[in-house]
C-alpha cells in the first residue's frame, strides 16, 4: 500500500471518529499515532518483529509534539486575548457600553438599533465570543428596543447578527490560530481583519436605519440626551475602543521592531481591564472564576492544536495534501468557481462544528490546495488566476473562512445565534429570530460576495505593512 | 461559572472520586489561569522596560516558552471533566441510554489509550533533556539566558496522567450506564450549545443585577 493509499484511509478513519463523537482534538490525535505506526510498518513490509520499533518511533513522535508545539512565543497570544474576553465579563463593560452607545446614536432612525449593533459587536470583538455575546445582549437591549415599541423580531435580528462580529475585529483568537496553522504572519492577519469586520458593523448600521427609515414604527428614534449626558457616558466605554485600538496599534506598530509585540499589545489591554475589574471592586472569586475559565478554553484550543499538529506529522509522510493540492489544482473549471465551492462546504460544515474545530480539522489539507489553486507558493501576482500573491492568497482566505464561519451562525435552519436569543428571551421563537435576522443575512451574503470579488478590501491594511 | 451542573453526583464510591481527581484538577487549572496572569504581567514589564527604561528584560521568550506548555495543558483534565472539549454531537445528541453510553464508552476508551500512548512518548521526550548528573539537571537549555527546558517537558506527561486518571473514572461511569441503563455520576452530560450560552449569559447578569427585568 502506498504512503497516500494510508493517509486517505487514516483520514478517513478521522472522519468517522469525528462523526462518532470523539472530542475532535483526541481524534485527531489517535488518527496520527495510529497513521505514523502503520505508515512505519509498512516501510518494514508489516514484519511481525518490527511493529515494536515502529510502535517505538511512532509514540516518541508524536509525544514530542504537545510540548514542542505549544512551546512559543505566537500561541501566546491565544492564552492573552481569551484572558481579555473573560475579565471584559467581569469588568461590567457590556452595560456602559451600550448605554453610551444609545446616548450618541439613539437619535438616528431605528437608532437604539444601531446602538445596539455597534455595542454588540465593540463587545463581542474584545470578548471573541459570538453566541456569549448575543446571549448577555439579547438580556441588556432587547427589553430597552421593546419598551419604546421596536417590533421585536427586528430587536432580536440585530441582536443575534451584531454578535457575529466577534471574529474579525482585533482582537481575535481564531485569527490568530489561523495564522499559525497556515503559517502566515499574526500581524498581518489581525490588521486584515479589521477592515471586513467594521465594513459588516457599518453594513449593519446602515441596514438598520434604511429599514427602520422605509418601515414607519419598525424601531422609532429616541432623543433628548444631552451633550453633558453623552460625554459623562464615554469613560464607561473607553476601555473597549482603548483594547481594540491598542492591538492595533501592536501590530501595525509604527514605531519600529523595538516598539513591541501583539502579545504585548495584548498584554496591556489586559492588565487594563483587569484594573479596572479591580477598580470596580470586583471579588476574588469573580476574578478567579475568569482566570479558571480563561485556563479552560486554553486547554480546549491548544488540545486541538496539538492533537491536529500530531496528525499533520502524520500527513507530512503521507503526502495527503500534496495530492489533494494537485487534484484541486487540476480540476477543468475556474479556480473562482472552486474557491467559492470551498467556501461553501465550510458554510455547511460550520453549522454542524465549533468555528475552531472546524478551521483546525480542515486546513492542513484545504490550505495548500488553496494555495495551489492560486498557481502554488511562490507564485508572483501577475501570474496567478486570483492576481494575489501566494502570501496575500492566504490572508484574504483566512478572513473569508472566518467570515464563513460566522455567517453559519445566523444562517437558517441551525443557525447558533439565533437560537441563543430565542432560548434567552422566552417570549420569542426561533421562527421569529430567525425572520428578524433575515435582512442581515443577504446583506451578510453579499458582503462575503464582495470580499471574494475584491480582495482589495481585505488586503487593502496589510498591504501597507508591505507583504 | 459554567459549574458541575452537567455532571452528576451521588454517594458511590465513583462519585466521591469523581469529586476528589475535581478538586486536583480544579487547582491545576487555577495554577495554569495565574500563569496567563504571570504572562501578561511578563509582557507588560518588558514592553514597558524596553520602551520607558531602556532595559529589556532578559530572558522574556525563553520564559514564555517555558510557560506556555503548562498553560496549554494543565487544564486538559478539568476541560475533560466538565465535558468541555468540543466536538461534534450530531450523531451522539440523537443518542438515549444505552446506546448512547456505548459510544461515549467506546469514544472513552480510544482516548484513554492515546493519553496512554502520549504519556509514554512525552516521557521519554522529557527524559531526553533530563540528567541527574548534569547541573540544574538539564542537558539541555534555553537559548537566551540558559534556562532548563525539562520542567517545562514534564509538564506534558503529568497533565496527561491526571487527563488518563479522568478517563478511567469517565470510562468506570459510561460502563455503569451500559450496566443499569441509567443516567450515571461522575460523567459529562450533554447539554446544548444554546443551554450553555444562556447560562454564561446568567452568571455574567448576575454580577451586574441592575441589568436584571
Amino acid at each position: 500500500m502506498s504512503p497516500l493509499d494510508i493517509g486517505l484511509w487514516v483520514t478517513g478513519g478521522l472522519l468517522a471518529l469525528v462523526a462518532l463523537g470523539v472530542r475532535v482534538g483526541f481524534a485527531a490525535a489517535i488518527a496520527g499515532v495510529a497513521g505514523l505506526i502503520w505508515i512505519f510498518w509498512e516501510k518494514k513490509d508489516y514484519a511481525w518483529d518490527e511493529l515494536g520499533w515502529a510502535m517505538g518511533v511512532a509514540v516518541k513522535t508524536a509525544g514530542q509534539v504537545p510540548h514542542a508545539k505549544t512551546a512559543s512565543q505566537s500561541l501566546s497570544l491565544i492564552p492573552i486575548f481569551i484572558l481579555i474576553g473573560y475579565l471584559a465579563y467581569q469588568a461590567g463593560l457590556t452595560r456602559a457600553l451600550f448605554e453610551a452607545a444609545k446616548r450618541w446614536i439613539a437619535w438616528l432612525p431605528g437608532g437604539l438599533a444601531v446602538a445596539t449593533v455597534f455595542a454588540t459587536a465593540g463587545f463581542a470583538a474584545v470578548s471573541g465570543a459570538s453566541v456569549a455575546t448575543s446571549a448577555v445582549f439579547a438580556r441588556i437591549a432587547i427589553p430597552e428596543m421593546l419598551a419604546i415599541g421596536y417590533d421585536r423580531r427586528f430587536a432580536a435580528g440585530v441582536v443575534a447578527a451584531a454578535g457575529t462580529l466577534a471574529s474579525l475585529i482585533p482582537p481575535s483568537a481564531i485569527l490568530v490560530i489561523y495564522a499559525i496553522i497556515v503559517e502566515q504572519d499574526v500581524g498581518k492577519l489581525l490588521l486584515a481583519g479589521f477592515l471586513p469586520g467594521a465594513f459588516s458593523a457599518l453594513v449593519y448600521g446602515a441596514l438598520v436605519v434604511g429599514l427602520a427609515m422605509a418601515w414607519r414604527g419598525l424601531g422609532p428614534p429616541v432623543r433628548g440626551f444631552t451633550w453633558g449626558e453623552r460625554m459623562r457616558s464615554l469613560p464607561g466605554a473607553m476601555p473597549i475602543f482603548a483594547v481594540i485600538a491598542l492591538i492595533i496599534l501592536f501590530v501595525y506598530n509604527p514605531f519600529g521592531e523595538a516598539f513591541g509585540t501583539p502579545t504585548e499589545g495584548g498584554a496591556i489591554s489586559a492588565a487594563l481591564i483587569l484594573a479596572i475589574a479591580l477598580v470596580k471592586g470586583t471579588k476574588w472569586r469573580d476574578l478567579r472564576s475568569a482566570i479558571v475559565e480563561t485556563a479552560k478554553l486554553t486547554a480546549m484550543i491548544f488540545a486541538i492544536i496539538w492533537g491536529v499538529l500530531i496528525y499533520v506529522r502524520f500527513l507530512g509522510f503521507a503526502d495527503l495534501p500534496g495530492a489533494f493540492s494537485d487534484w484541486i489544482a487540476g480540476l477543468e473549471q475556474s479556480p473562482m468557481l472552486t474557491l467559492i465551492l470551498i467556501l461553501l462546504a465550510y458554510a455547511v460544515l460550520g453549522m454542524f462544528m465549533d468555528a475552531i474545530g472546524m478551521l483546525l480539522l480542515t486546513l492542513p489539507i484545504v490550505y495548500p490546495a488553496v494555495v495551489a489553486l492560486n498557481g502554488g507558493p511562490g507564485v508572483a501576482a501577475a501570474d496567478s488566476p486570483f492576481g494575489l500573491s501566494s502570501t496575500e492568497v492566504g490572508i484574504w482566505f483566512g478572513i473569508l473562512v472566518v467570515k464563513m464561519a460566522e455567517f453559519c451562525l445566523i444562517t437558517p435552519p441551525i443557525g447558533l445565534n439565533c437560537f441563543v436569543v430565542a432560548g434567552v428571551r422566552e417570549d420569542l421563537s426561533v421562527q421569529d429570530v430567525f425572520q428578524g435576522v433575515t435582512p442581515f443575512f443577504i446583506a451578510d451574503a453579499l458582503t462575503i460576495a464582495g470580499l471574494v470579488a475584491f480582495p482589495g478590501i481585505v488586503l487593502w491594511l496589510p498591504r501597507l505593512l508591505g507583504i | 461559572m459554567a459549574g458541575t451542573a452537567n455532571v452528576r453526583e451521588d454517594a458511590s464510591l465513583l462519585s466521591r472520586l469523581d469529586r476528589a481527581l475535581f478538586r486536583v484538577e480544579g487547582w491545576m487549572t487555577v495554577v495554569a489561569g495565574l500563569l496567563v496572569l504571570g504572562l501578561m504581567a511578563l509582557a507588560v514589564v518588558s514592553v514597558g522596560g524596553r520602551n520607558f527604561f531602556d532595559r529589556p528584560l532578559p530572558g522574556y521568550v525563553d520564559w514564555i516558552e517555558q510557560v506556555m506548555p503548562a498553560i496549554a495543558l494543565l487544564g486538559v483534565a478539568y476541560t475533560q471533566r466538565l465535558g468541555g472539549h468540543i466536538r461534534l454531537d450530531l450523531v451522539i445528541g440523537r443518542l438515549r441510554g444505552r446506546p448512547l453510553w456505548a459510544m461515549e464508552w467506546i469514544g472513552t476508551l480510544l482516548t484513554l489509550l492515546l493519553a496512554l500512548v502520549l504519556i509514554w512518548g512525552s516521557w521519554s521526550h522529557f527524559l531526553r533533556s533530563f540528567d541527574l548528573g548534569q547541573p540544574l539537571w538539564s542537558r539541555d537549555s534555553s537559548i537566551d539566558i540558559g534556562l532548563p527546558i525539562w520542567p517545562a517537558k514534564l509538564v506534558v506527561p503529568v497533565a496527561l496522567a491526571v487527563l488518563a486518571l479522568r478517563l478511567c473514572l469517565q470510562l468506570a461511569g459510561f460502563g455503569r450506564g451500559l450496566r443499569d441503563g441509567g443516567t450515571p455520576p461522575a460523567v459529562p452530560l450533554m447539554e446544548s450549545a444554546a443551554e450553555v450560552a444562556a447560562a454564561e449569559a446568567a452568571a455574567i447578569e448576575g454580577d451586574a443585577p441592575e441589568t436584571r427585568r
